[in-house]
């Protein structure tokens, strides 16, 4: 039981590889608050899942956009749990086009989401984890921000920055003991990639050199491994759980 | 409402925290960062924890107005400017800022604050008992 006696945020636990952060870590003995935004169904169907875990698993409805709640959720929950020590950003979304023809909303709305939303909860947590002298954040980033696909401007720009603010922040925070890395999957088997699954899924396979599509907990057993304290030596790196989809090649 | 005794004390203690130093290297006359060390980071802890020792809200730039230190007006030639030096000292009434202004370098300023000037800010921030 890696995360006896430790607390956890996992921004967007209600499903895909959130949902599995939040699983891997409340069955090693972590209280986890799992933030969702308006999937309340598989919040809850998810604390039902994991009723015989030794400890809380609390689901708190907050858009990650909404940096005031953020605060909000943060303080009470320190102030509850005296301390916290994994902060798991994994709440993201897509809104895919083409450059050319990319609405303002599309393109602020994957921004502010997936890069806003990492920065509101690092910026609250990092106070609590400087002044604790301890902690480990996790974000999750993708393949795709260094990796380019047609009509993903938006989301690879918000991936690529939170590989910037993980490596930054990892910097700033090493002298007080507090970790930064980043999770970078590939082609996962979650709701997001549903339908370029359904589009391209065959020829997606052909160029995994493990040839399949990946599964959320395999993505959420590096997450949690860079969360606990096996990853003591491990900062500022973006790790890509991909199948080799990054080697390039033939 | 506390004593300037209370407040040394508890600004000690938060020093001592932040700055992971024994509680005798916290004299009134040590600086922050020659003599006990703090980086860039520590000064975060040690407003968050004033907050929370003294239940009050530091605004950024209040404690350490880092702006005037990127601003053309005030800052020439890695020298703080004559209205540098006017600013700084309106916008710190409880600094020392006297050695200071005599050889204004920049890169001294982080060194010039001292336990007796974080006291002085906190005695500005709250009603004190004599």
């Amino acid at each position: 039981m890696r995360f006896e006696g430790k607390t956890a945020i996992v921004t967007g636990g209600s499903r895909g590889i959130g949902r599995e952060c939040v699983t891997q870590l409340a069955r090693e003995g972590a209280k986890v608050a799992m933030i969702y935004r308006s999937n309340r169904e598989a919040a809850e169907s998810l604390v039902a899942e994991l009723k015989d875990v030794p400890a809380e698993v609390r689901p708190i409805q907050a858009d990650v956009c909404d940096a005031g709640r953020a605060r909000e959720i943060v303080d009470e929950l320190v102030d509850e749990w005296e301390h916290l020590d994994v902060l798991v950003n994994s709440a993201g979304i897509v809104n895919d086009g083409l450059m050319g023809a990319m609405t303002d909303e599309q393109w602020r709305s994957v921004i502010d989401t997936n890069l806003g939303g990492t920065y509101n909860y690092c910026h609250v947590v990092t106070q609590i984890m400087i002044t604790q002298r301890s902690g480990s954040i996790v974000n999750l980033s993708s393949t795709a921000a260094e990796f380019a696909t047609r009509g993903q401007v938006n989301y690879a720009a918000s991936k690529g920055g939170i590989n910037g603010l993980s490596r930054a922040l990892a910097k700033e925070l090493a002298t007080r003991n507090v970790r930064v890395n980043a999770v970078a999957p590939g082609m996962i088997e979650t709701d997001m990639s549903q339908v370029v699954r359904g589009i391209a899924g065959a020829e997606i396979k052909k160029i995994i050199p493990l040839k399949r599509i990946g599964k959320p907990e395999e993505v959420a057993r590096v997450v949690v491994f860079l969360a606990s304290d096996e990853a003591s030596y491990l900062t500022g790196q973006v790790v890509r759980v991909d199948g080799g989809l990054s080697l390039g090649g033939y | 409402m506390p004593t300037r005794e209370e407040i040394l004390d508890k600004v000690q203690n938060v020093l001592v925290e932040a700055l992971v130093v024994e509680d005798d290297e916290v004299t009134p006359e040590a600086t922050l960062v020659g003599d006990l060390g703090a980086e860039s980071i520590d000064f975060l802890d040690i407003v968050f924890k004033l907050e929370k020792a003294f239940d009050i809200k530091i605004n950024r730039g209040e404690l350490f107005p880092e702006d005037v230190f990127t601003n053309d007006e005030y800052v020439r030639d890695g020298k703080v400017t004559e209205a540098g030096i006017a600013e700084l000292r309106s916008r710190m009434p409880f600094a020392d800022l006297d050695a200071f202004a005599e050889n204004p370098v920049v890169q001294d300023f982080a060194n010039m604050l001292t336990v007796t000037d974080m006291c002085r800010f906190i005695e500005s921030k709250v009603e004190v008992t004599d």
